[in-house]
């Protein structure tokens, strides 16, 4: 690192020579505003406003993925895309912006893997019966059973256990819900009830089948 | 708000997503409706349970590794990339920047260009219809400005009444003019009643009038001696604004109906606000 700073420096005394490039670097604001950042210090910019999102980033493909290995491939996946692109990035939400590359890349993942369950019919033999007999009650005894609603999440499509994450974990608004799934902001709450009452579904599945 | 319709905006209520008046409706349906008061509880205390118990993973702290170093690796492989030669690594980096440094600045005049230009239309197309271009222009949006916002804010009248002599006095004595009040409810304009606005640095009559669903607004302030006394009209984001002196005082009318109409409206008006 050290030698490349050292090289940089060199490069600009010799740069001096040519009086118009001079004149450019000079007078033109970039377009992006970024000033001119060394690489170094681009990647040190990056890294501090990308980084503190790795959990959300991490959770977000886990949940996705339903596997660990496949998810840390996306996230570091995710991560070299978002510094790839980061010079267009002049949101103030990294989080959004970055969990929205995170989903895209998971999708990609789940896509080649034919894993794409994205608005799997729910299989009735499994989920259609044995849960009538669970009053609301008991699936609230049962809620926080942090092993069972895992099963449960994990039963659901992938659209469901995105937005259930985003919300229930980050707490995202339904905008930067919206901004992520890339749904209309309409199509969020109708989304969120739909997949709260699919897990519902699913806990209560669960346990009728313990009874 | 009846029960279905709470329950279709239930999760958007719990998640604190509705706006102020819709979150009052639902909260007012669970103080009368015991049934989805219960629900709301349930769902409630269910939402807080499962995103309790729902496992977050975190990031294993080797992920965090892997990732600083691939960006590393990222970085140190940028400058050198699309070079041919590796002797002169250096100036690959920073030969192409220049270049793009030009397409930026030449877009960015020609941007500003454009901007000009633009401006330029714009003022060209406006200027023409209104004969005091900055002030009028600013009265008009303030104008639409205020009947829009009478319409929006649930706060049309001041005083409710289609009673001239009760929202005549009203007037009169927050005001230091006296505007003439008519109920035009036989020629199919009826008065709604009556508000205070406040417009072109002063306080202003504003009577309220409907024509089937749609609702004008006739403003009404004492004509500055200089005030150009042709009537005139001005269409602006699909308003209308009627604009005449009549009595030494400004009248400007402004509605969403159309332009036939409003000065039918104007004609009845005076005919009827004819000084006794």
């Amino acid at each position: 690192m050290a030698l490349l700073l050292n090289a940089e420096h060199a490069f600009g005394l010799e740069d001096f020579e040519s009086t118009t490039k001079i004149v450019k670097f000079a007078i033109v604001p970039k377009k992006h505003e970024e000033p001119d950042q060394s690489p170094k210090e681009e990647l040190m910019s990056f890294e501090a406003a990308m980084l503190p999102h790795l959990d959300a980033a991490h959770n977000l493909a886990r949940w996705l993925l339903r596997n660990e290995q496949d998810a840390q491939d996306v996230v570091q996946e995710a991560y070299l895309r978002a510094f790839k692109s980061f010079g267009g990035f002049h949101g103030s939400n990294g989080r959004a912006w970055l969990l929205t590359i995170v989903r895209n890349t998971s999708y990609t993942l789940l896509k080649k893997n034919h894993a794409v369950d994205l608005t799997t019919t729910f299989d009735e033999e499994i989920h259609g019966s044995g849960h009538e007999s669970v009053s609301p009650a008991t699936i609230l005894e049962h809620a926080e059973d942090a092993e069972l609603v895992k099963e449960a999440m994990d039963e659901l499509p992938a659209e469901f256990r995105e937005i259930l994450a985003l919300r229930h974990q980050e707490g995202l608004s339904y905008k930067e819900i919206a901004d992520i799934a890339q749904i209309p902001l309409g199509t969020v709450m109708s989304r969120l009830a739909r997949a709260r009452d699919k897990l519902k579904e699913c806990l209560a599945a669960r346990i009728g089948k313990e009874k | 708000m009846n029960c279905e319709e709470t329950t279709k905006l239930m999760d958007g209520y719990l998640d604190g997503e509705l706006d102020p008046i819709t979150s009052q409706a639902i909260e007012q349906h669970l103080r009368e409706c015991h049934n989805c008061d219960q629900a709301y509880k349930t769902q409630r205390s269910l939402i807080r349970a499962i995103g309790n118990a729902t496992p977050y993973y975190k990031a294993p702290s080797e992920l965090r590794e892997r990732i600083q170093s691939s960006l590393r690796k990222e970085m140190a492989e940028r400058p050198t990339r699309s070079v041919a030669r590796d002797v002169q690594p250096l100036f690959s980096r920073r030969q192409p920047q220049p270049r793009t440094i030009g397409w930026e600045t030449s877009w960015n005049w020609l941007a500003l260009a454009a901007a000009v230009i633009f401006a330029a239309i714009i003022a060209w197309n406006l200027g023409p219809r209104l004969q005091r271009p900055g002030a009028n222009q600013f009265l008009a949006t303030q104008l639409i400005a205020s009947h829009v916002r009478s319409l929006m804010a649930n706060h049309l009248t001041d005083v409710g009444s289609s009673d001239q002599h009760t929202v005549k006095p009203w007037l009169d004595a927050k005001l230091d003019f006296a505007p003439a009040v008519v109920d035009l409810s036989n020629e199919g304009f009826p008065l709604i009643g009556g508000r205070l606005d406040y417009l072109d640095n002063r306080a202003v009559a504003a009577l309220i009038y409907q024509r089937r669903k749609h609702f004008i607004n006739l403003f009404v302030w004492p004509a500055a001696p200089d005030e150009t006394r042709t009537p005139k009209t001005i269409t602006r984001q699909g308003y209308q604004l009627l604009h005449w002196v009549e009595s030494d005082l400004n009248y400007w009318a402004v509605s969403d109906i159309n332009e036939k109409e409003l000065q039918e409206f104007k004609q009845l008006f005076e005919e009827q606000s004819v000084p006794h």
